[in-house]
């Protein structure tokens, strides 16, 4: 079955067309990169599928179930889906393990201790169990960001989405964070990135989407978007961010 | 955590307590006239308490004094009231009421009888569904002034600022008194009764108007320095300071009236609170009916005989009550006094 | 080279200090010196009327009437304290029975243990959560609500139809009061805050009203002073507060258009009128709309009026509060799948109303001082006792000397809840630094 369809998505904000007519099929397991530049409605479409943003026309199905205005079905879907933010959006008067566990304790009616184990399993996967007792606020970023990916996973989810995850970060700390999320991807979960981190995409990603002016102008795997562009906005695209890489 | 159909259950519970509560724990008491042939009587007799209104902040008429006790001629007045109604004077419950809501309280119920030195005025007793039972200081508006602005009279006050408090009878009689001496004069407008005596006294009005017994007493607590205050020999409006009721309880009425005729009958009889058990063996027709001994003076008006005894035992006669409160402000009696001195309290004969 | 631990010692320290503030240069050593000259001849003027000229009791004649000629004398040389002396029993707790003001007094001791009591942490802190103590407080709320409920038909009868129903009411009675102290136990256990308080304030109205356990009862009309306005303060921030939240959230629903309607109404009405006009529609046109005989309490009307008006101010005091969080937050928690209530509370109102500690305060601390706009119904708080205090002729002139020790009251009071919001904001600001 596939994770994520959508079909035919438009979006308007008030007058302003920001998504048109978006059809795209995420596969389970795979991994989708989504690119272009500023103002192409990557992040739109991507907060569309946890109805973070709701869509006017098409639709959008996650996990099999449609994406509406019934609360019910919005809170199931959004238990399998996790997101991780530019700004990581930490809770900051929580600790990292108070952060981890509030969701699986309340939404998911995990028993506190069986919650606790679950978060530091998921704080060592991303190399940071000694930080379990701080508060945000003392952490590095590239540390928040990847204590923003153990709140994420502690639910579970079948399907993460990524929003520019690296973008608020300064260069020496990417890294860490890319590493997170390589391991993640190597263990088979499904994901949609919006980044402009095209050695990651190259590493990583199944497929490459290239969105510009709210459609989706391109989309193959990484090897034919990035060596063989098609149309002469995505080689706009690329001459100007890729330097070098 | 706890599902939600067990909290709203416990909410549900402590709000339909706190409703509960609100409603069963008000006097839910409907008055209705039998017995004495008095409502208020009879809701007085159930409750156990007459409730009177007072101002509760005018020295000599009722103020409470350091032990938080009521003191004052309006408060005596009550007592007396509740002596005849009740016959315990400490029956008395004091409701302070301010010059805003007075009249809404006595109209409400919330009080049984209003003493609080409120002008008698055909306005009042024709719109509001009240009446006045009695005076029990008959005042006027007056003015007082510094020694040292040598003024002597208020013909001599064309073009003055008057310190008076907004809203009161006093603001209608000055400007009456102006407009018919064609002279020109200044309110300065202060509710609060120290800001008033602080402003007149730092030489901020030229004069202080309002009833001449406040006057009286304001001049002396000044003690040393009431001697640079006058206060002019002009009275001009009548203030009849009395007791109101509402309309329609006649015998409620009777009752406060007949209440005063007991103190001003006893004072012309020298009858007081100290030697009212000596004429327990009078010949005299009048104080025997007074005093209950013989006929059914009490009786008649849904009273105790003994309702008269009662009074005066309580507060004692109506001048021992001027004696206790008033003469310590140093105001003289003057046209206070019963109508064999020479003033105006005169009460119909009990018989 | 090694760390240096101190910055050097000539520019640390109080005299330095002094050095480079008050006196840094000519101008500055001038003006110095000038306050310290101002500043020392009227602190020890204060002084010498204050205590040293100050007169501390005045002679009574044999009627007990104060003498107060030398405080006369004295007027502007030496403050009379014999007026506090005098009138402190009046001014702090009005007319209540002059044998029966040790409960009023244990009252404001009460409060003040109260508020120091919720400054502690420990106590808000979750207590002992199991089924058997949910069970007792909800028995002990079962029992209250039976005999309320008992009462109320039986009036409906006696009023509606003139019945009277054939109830144990002694026996109701009895249980009444067996489930109150159960509730105050379970709400104890529960959650000790909760329980001080509901426990803390119950035993302020049992000692206020009296008629039970063998003290004489005192009606609301007698009750003044300090009392009064702790209760109006007390009793109508911590009602104000929770209502405040719930119309803040209300107005910023986006779900339930009806639900924000009436908040904003709410809000935008009573922010339009004057608490004074608040009050007097409470006292004056209120019993006119009520049958005849039907009195609802005076200290009630107040209490409403306050906690009502008390409520829309704190509102948008949250509201702001609520503004100013970013927005990553919410999205955060609905990313997770949290529910509105559970988004609320864990992570919405925490930030906000740490955000808003200050604006807080600041309103608390007005209406704690607007408790003494009471007078225009006819209660008597704390200042309007000052007041009456000051009408008693002897006493007419001292004024200063009452206000005086009024303000130093209510100094005390809102100083003290100042200081306590600094420090909460310090300690909650500690956890999130750096």
């Amino acid at each position: 079955m596939n994770a994520i369809v959508l079909d035919k998505v438009n979006k308007w904000y008030g007058t302003m067309h920001v998504l048109r007519d978006i059809s795209l099929t995420v596969a389970t397991g795979e991994k989708v990169v989504v690119c272009g530049p500023s103002g192409s409605g990557k992040s739109t479409m991507i907060r569309c599928i946890n109805r973070l943003e709701t869509h006017q026309e098409g639709s959008i199905v996650v996990d099999g179930t449609e994406l509406t205005d019934d609360l019910r079905s919005l809170d199931t879907i959004r238990r399998e889906v996790g997101m991780v933010f530019q700004s990581f959006n930490l809770f900051p008067h929580l600790t990292i393990l108070e952060n981890c566990t509030l969701a699986p304790i309340w939404v998911r009616k995990m028993p506190k201790a069986e919650a606790e184990a679950l978060a530091m399993s998921y704080l060592e996967r991303v190399k940071i169990p000694e930080q379990a007792k701080k508060y945000p606020g003392q952490l590095s970023g590239g540390q928040q960001q990847r204590v923003a990916i153990a709140r994420a996973l502690c639910m579970r989810p079948k399907i993460m989405l990524f929003d520019e995850p690296t973008s608020a970060l300064d260069p020496e700390m990417i890294k860490e964070v890319l590493d997170t999320m390589i391991g993640l991807a190597q263990s088979g979960m499904t994901m949609v990135c919006v980044t402009h981190e095209m050695g990651f995409a190259r590493q990583v990603a199944d497929r490459v989407v290239f969105m510009d002016r709210g459609e989706i102008v391109e989309s193959g795997p990484p090897s034919t978007l990035f060596e063989a562009p098609k149309t002469d906005r995505l080689k706009l695209f690329l001459s100007q961010i890729l330097r070098g890489d | 955590m706890v599902g939600f159909g067990r909290w709203s259950a416990k909410t549900v519970a402590l709000a339909g307590m706190v409703a509960a509560w609100a409603v069963g724990g008000s006097a839910l008491t409907p008055a209705r006239a039998d017995g004495t042939g008095s409502a208020t009587l009879d809701a007085a007799i159930k409750r156990g308490l007459v409730q009177c209104g007072v101002s509760g902040q005018v020295p000599g008429f009722s103020l409470p004094d350091s032990q938080g006790v009521m003191r004052g001629l309006d408060a005596d007045t009550c007592r007396a009231i509740t002596a005849a109604a009740l016959g315990d004077a400490n029956k008395v419950k004091f409701v302070p009421t301010t010059a805003q809501n007075r009249f809404t309280a006595l109209q409400s119920g919330e009080i049984d009888v209003l003493s609080r030195s409120t002008t008698w005025t055909l306005g009042r007793e024709g719109n509001l569904g009240l009446e006045f039972a009695w005076v029990n200081y008959y005042d006027g508006t007056g003015f007082l002034v510094k020694k040292s602005s040598g003024v002597k009279a208020a013909k001599d006050m064309d073009g003055a600022t008057i310190c008076v408090q907004p809203g009161t009878s006093t603001e209608l009689a000055i400007q009456d008194y102006y407009r018919l001496h064609n002279m020109k004069f200044t309110p300065i407008l202060i509710q609060e009764l120290s800001e008033i005596q602080a402003a007149f006294l730092s030489g901020r009005c030229d004069a202080y108007s309002t009833d001449a017994s406040a006057l009286a007493t304001f001049r002396f607590s000044q003690g040393p320095k009431a001697a640079d205050l006058v206060l002019l020999p002009d009275i001009i409006s009548k203030e009849p300071l009395g007791v109101m009721v509402r309309k329609g309880d006649d015998k409620w009425f009777d009752l406060v009236r007949w209440t005063f005729a007991a103190m001003i009958i006893a004072e012309e009889k020298g009858i007081t609170q100290a030697n009212i058990d000596t004429f327990a063996d009078s010949k005299d027709p009048d104080i025997r009916r007074l005093l209950g001994l013989e006929g059914d003076m009490g009786k008649a008006l849904g009273l105790d005989n003994r309702f008269a005894y009662n009074v005066i035992k309580a507060v004692g006669n109506l001048g021992e009550m001027w004696d206790r409160n008033i003469t310590p402000m140093g105001v003289p009696r003057g046209i206070n006094n019963i109508w064999t001195h020479g003033g105006l309290q005169y009460a119909p004969p009990m018989r | 080279m090694s760390d240096r631990t101190q910055p050097p010692a000539g520019l640390v320290g109080p005299i330095p200090w002094l050095r480079k503030n008050l006196f840094g240069s000519w101008i500055s050593t001038a003006i110095t010196l000038l306050l310290i000259y101002l500043i020392a001849k009227i602190v020890i003027a204060l002084f010498a009327w204050g205590v040293v000229n100050a007169i501390w009791r005045v002679p009574y004649n044999q009627n007990g009437i104060a003498q107060t000629a030398i405080c006369q004398d004295a007027k502007g040389l030496g403050a009379c304290w014999a007026v506090i002396g005098d009138k402190y029993r009046l001014i702090l707790f009005g007319r209540f029975p002059y044998d029966e003001q040790w409960r009023p007094a244990i009252v404001v001791v009460l409060f003040v243990a109260l508020f120091v009591l919720s400054t502690i942490k420990a106590v808000w802190r979750k207590g002992i959560v199991s089924p058997a103590v949910r069970y007792i407080a909800l028995a002990g709320a079962g029992l209250i609500l039976l005999d309320n409920l008992a009462g109320l038909l039986e009036t409906i009868a006696a009023v509606g139809f003139g019945q009277h129903l054939p109830l144990p009411f002694d026996l109701l009675a009895i249980l009444n009061t067996v489930g109150k102290c159960l509730l105050i136990a379970g709400l104890l256990l529960l959650w000790p805050a909760i329980g001080v308080w509901v426990g803390t304030l119950a035993l302020i109205l049992v000692l206020m009203f009296g008629g039970i356990l063998g003290l004489a009862p005192v009606a609301v009309d007698y009750w003044g002073g300090l009392p009064i306005t702790l209760i109006l303060a007390t009793f109508g921030l911590a009602f104000a507060f929770p209502i405040a939240v719930l119309v803040a959230l209300g107005r910023r629903s986006t779900q339930l258009p009806a639900v924000k309607m009436l908040c904003v109404v709410y809000v935008e009405l009573i922010r339009g009128v004057p608490l004074i006009s608040v009050l007097f529609m409470a006292s004056v046109m209120f019993p006119l709309f009520m049958p005849p005989g039907i009195n609802v309490d005076k200290l009630l009307r107040a209490q409403i009026a306050v906690i009502l008006f008390a409520a829309a101010y704190l509102a948008e005091v949250v509201r702001g509060g609520l503004q100013a969080l970013p927005k990553g937050q919410t999205e955060a928690a609905d990313a997770m799948g949290l529910s509105y209530w559970q988004k609320t509370a864990f992570i919405i109102l925490p930030q906000a109303l740490r955000l808003v500690i200050p604006p807080l305060v600041n309103t608390f601390i007005g209406f704690f001082k607007d408790t003494s706009l009471v007078l225009i119904i006819g209660l008597f708080d704390l200042l309007t006792m000052g007041k009456i205090a000051l009408s008693d002729p002897p006493w007419q002139s001292f004024s200063t000397e009452v206000y005086i020790t009024l303000a130093a009251i209510y100094i005390v009071f809102c100083y003290g809840m100042s200081r306590y919001s600094r420090g909460l904001e310090q300690e909650l600001n500690k956890a999130r630094g750096r």
